[in-house]
């Protein structure tokens, strides 16, 4: 495994540049000016401001030239500055990744324990109205758009019913805790506050568990339709035949093999719901990578696009590598090379 | 053994699980107060607004939240009021000008403190303008014409321009003449010399830190989520009203109602007036709609590529005003609360009270399309940035302005792309029919002379691709050598002018709603900062 480890991890440099060349040349190859978010439009037609803009954010060099003083860089650290925000790209994906990194986390967490929960329910009780019910919970999950689902919880129950936290990632007058990892609830646990970290934790629960809703919907099914498929296995017969309770069966034996795909779903989830935050963190007003990535492309920010996608790319490379770790480690029939 | 601990794993986290759900959806019933929170006391103020803030550094920002940031953090020299725009000292306690208006000298407080407790003094004067000037950023151009600065002592500034500029004074009240406290700059790689544009490192210090004398210092700032200010303890004047004032970033109107109405923000800056009826209905908000100096206009550029022949005739262009609903895209697009503006000088500005609002006549002009030659009407296309701007949805404008102009035979191929895609072709080629908004920087008329006219060198004038009008170019000149009821004439007479081009078609200029908590008063619009926090209380 070690082997294999060692093999995937010296690819990832080629597969970044790769990313980062895509990302830099397809950004500037469209038809739109940069410049607009940097002199206004009052500016645009004042050379002499135009002028001085290009050459402060290095525009006034050729395409080729600006590419290869990205990439050298870029290679000492360094991923440029914002347009947008007037900070060092690295400063904010530093900034706002672990915001996401919170809520993917939280969302991957309910939808995966969650689900298996109530796949195993839904398998347990086939037929039964409870496997109804959950069975038509997984397929509202995975068939309603979050962003819809995300505005109606905020309108139900935080404008209407006022029983919720708004939006945010902390409520209005609160002060977020000082900086150790980034997450509000780590962070507020880490200094012992207790009413920060309930803030923190009741603000996360919604976006959250609308976030994991597509997740859950998927897992639900995976582990019922596993499950039943399992438990037709001769090896579960042989379980039953030594006097072992349906629980243990299921516990010991059934549920070990059945959660092996979604260790699969995990892996791929864990990219998707980072990289795809942005409806939940525009919607829920969550200060994130997703919402940095939107205003960076409509802004045509190019250093912070590139930046984000050669992010976007490592959690996609990474996940991907630990999802392959995971298998086998889970399921001694793999075997990685 | 290995299989145990798999056949175990599951069953705790799953316990875990049940029980942090469990204990979430019961605690989520019941959010915390602010002090469960541990957040401030009651005399901290929190705004809702979108934020279009970019950068901090006074020298180089140019946007509506920077006006309120400049505004609460830097003081200028004169300050404009709130209700009627008049002229008032703030930094300096006296000014005057010379006879021709090409010297203007200040006179400044001698007990103003920035806010490390450092006398304000004239050089810092001196450096903050030179500093705006050499950086050439947005606002550089209010020190277009500037050609030295003189301190004779630590208390006198005077300022010496290349021609007349009767409007320096009112210039000088604009939110990003605001004084720096240039030895703090300095020490933190700022520079105010003629190569400022690539020699000053300071733009990322002032994210993090100001150095002004206003009642607030920058406590923090992080994107896309909240600016916040915190009291300036040497504050040299009287105790701002807040101990902290938050702006925080709420992208649309709706969440802004949502979170004044859950007490979440005390003051919504820019609610929809689709939601009046309801912000009215709610004894929990107090309310009013006041008008403003902003405006939402379409540009005419007979010179751009595309444009139809018949847009380089005014009398056309004038039929193309004549021919729009005003009623109707103002119900359309803001329910009625905007009031007509006769061109690119906002009503109550100098110059735009004597001139001729736009009407609504069909008839006069399909009259004067079949003088010109257009009886059949014509093909434009319009493109347009898809963004809400005043509470006017350009989308929603264009689409009113469309079925107007199809009554006289006009079609309107609307084309609505992304603001960076349409600056683009702004910046570039132009494009024939757009449209724009524009607040104003500072009381004075001539910014919308240098903006819109066809004086030389005016940016739409050039954008329209027609040739500088020598006779609006001598009026500009001249209103800048006078003052007082000569000036008016003048600039009466140029807005006339500018009317007379039908370039800038002014389509509305909304008024505004002030909405906050009923335990809220002094909520404003003021015409530099957006909102005078020094007029905001608490009742309680």
């Amino acid at each position: 495994m070690l082997r294999f480890t060692l093999k995937r991890l010296a690819l990832v440099p080629f597969l970044l540049w790769g990313i980062v060349t895509i990302a830099f040349f397809l950004s500037h190859s469209i038809s739109s000016n940069p410049l607009a978010s940097i002199v206004g439009e009052r500016n645009l037609n004042n050379p002499q401001i135009v002028a001085a803009a290009k050459a402060k954010w290095g525009l006034d060099e050729s395409l080729g030239m600006q590419y290869l003083l990205y990439l050298k860089n870029l290679l000492q650290g360094d991923m440029g500055t914002s347009f947008r925000t007037r900070q060092p790209v690295l400063s904010d994906l530093t900034t706002r990744l672990p915001a996401t990194f919170e809520l993917a986390l939280a969302a991957l967490l309910i939808g995966v324990l969650l689900g298996i929960v109530l796949g195993m329910l839904a398998a347990r009780f086939k037929g039964k109205a409870l496997d109804s019910v959950i069975r038509v919970l997984a397929l509202t999950g995975s068939s309603l758009p979050i962003f819809w689902v995300g505005l109606l919880f905020l309108f139900l129950f935080y404008a209407t019913l006022g029983i919720a936290p708004g939006p945010g990632r902390l409520s209005a007058r609160v002060e977020p805790p000082d900086f150790i990892t980034g997450f509000y609830t780590v962070d507020s646990l880490l200094a012992g506050n207790g009413p920060l970290f309930y803030d923190a934790f009741i603000h996360l629960l919604m976006p959250a568990f609308v976030m994991s809703l597509p997740l859950l919907g998927t897992v639900i099914r995976m582990v019922r339709a596993q499950i039943l498929q399992e438990e037709s296995a001769d090896y579960v017969r042989t379980a039953r035949a030594k006097g072992l309770t349906t629980t243990q069966v299921l516990n010991r034996h059934v549920l070990r093999n059945a959660i092996t795909p979604v260790v699969t779903i995990i892996g791929i989830s864990i990219g998707m719901l980072i990289m795809g935050a942005v409806l939940i963190e525009t919607i829920f007003s969550w200060n994130g990578i997703g919402t940095y990535a939107v205003e960076s492309a409509r802004s045509l920010d190019f250093p912070a696009i590139t930046g984000v996608c050669l992010v976007g790319g490592a959690i996609f490379l990474l996940a991907n590598l630990l999802t392959d770790l995971a298998y086998a480690v889970i399921d001694p029939r793999v075997r990685l090379r | 053994m290995f299989g145990k601990l798999v056949a175990r794993r599951p069953r705790r986290a799953l316990a875990l699980a049940s029980t942090l759900l469990l204990g979430a959806s019961l605690t989520a019933c019941s959010p915390p107060t602010s002090d469960e929170g541990g957040g401030g006391g009651s005399d901290e103020i929190i705004l809702g607004r979108s934020m279009d803030t970019t950068t901090l550094d006074l020298s180089r920002n140019f946007c509506d939240s920077c006006q309120i940031y400049n505004g609460a953090v830097y003081e200028t020299l004169l300050t404009a009021t709130a209700a009627d725009a008049e002229l008032e000292p703030l930094l300096a306690e006296s000014w005057e000008a010379n006879e021709d208006n090409t010297e203007f000298t200040f006179h400044l407080r001698d007990d103003v403190t920035f806010a490390d407790g450092s006398p304000l003094e004239a050089k810092d004067v001196k450096w903050s303008w030179e500093r705006l000037k050499n950086i050439k950023g947005n606002a550089s151009f209010m020190m277009d014409g500037v050609s030295g600065i003189d301190t004779p002592d630590e208390h006198t500034v005077v300022v010496h321009s290349e021609y007349p500029n009767s409007a320096f004074f009112n210039i000088a009240s604009a939110s990003y003449m605001g004084i720096i406290n240039s030895d703090v700059a300095i020490e933190n790689g700022a520079t105010a010399d003629e190569n400022a544009e690539s020699s000053d490192e300071a733009e990322q210090w002032f994210m993090a830190n100001s150095a002004g004398s206003g009642q607030y210092v920058l406590d923090s700032y992080q994107e896309g989520s909240s600016l916040v200010l915190t009291q300036n303890e040497n504050y040299w004047g009287e105790e701002p009203n807040f101990s902290k004032v938050t702006i925080k970033d709420v992208a649309d109107s709706s969440s802004q109602l949502q979170q004044l109405q859950q007490g979440d923000i005390d003051v919504a800056m820019q609610l929809s007036f689709d939601a009046l009826d309801q912000i009215e209905a709610d004894d929990n908000i107090a309310s009013e709609v006041v008008p403003t100096y902003n405006f939402v206009y379409v540009a005419l550029s007979p010179g751009a590529p595309g444009a139809p022949e018949a847009l380089g005739d005014p009398e056309v262009r004038d039929a193309i005003r004549k021919a729009i609903d005003y009623d109707t895209v103002i119900d359309a697009v803001v329910a009625g609360h905007a009031d007509k503006q006769s061109t690119a000088i906002p009503n109550g500005f100098d110059g735009s009270a004597d001139l001729p609002l736009p009407e609504y006549d069909v008839a006069a002009a399909k009259k004067q399309l079949a003088d010109a030659g257009y009886a059949d009407g014509f093909d434009i296309d319009v493109t347009f940035p898809t963004f809400t701007i005043y509470g006017v949805n350009f989308s929603t404008m264009f689409q009113s302005i469309q079925q107007s102009l199809s009554e006289v035979g006009i079609t309107l191929n609307l084309n609505p792309i992304e603001y960076s895609a349409w600056s683009e072709q702004l910046g570039s080629a132009g494009i024939p029919m757009t449209s724009v908004y524009y607040a104003p920087d500072h009381p004075d008329t001539v910014q919308y002379a240098q903006y819109f006219s066809r004086a030389e060198g005016a940016t739409w004038g050039d954008r329209a691709g027609l040739p500088a009008d020598p006779k609006q170019t001598d009026l500009m000149a001249d209103s800048l050598a006078q003052t007082g009821d000569e000036r008016l004439a003048t600039l009466t007479e140029l807005g006339q002018a500018m009317y007379d081009d039908a370039i800038i078609l002014p389509i509305a200029n909304p008024q505004v709603i002030l909405a906050n908590g009923t335990n809220v008063e002094g909520n404003n619009y003021h015409i530099t900062h957006n909102i005078d926090l020094e007029q905001l209380t608490f009742t309680d």
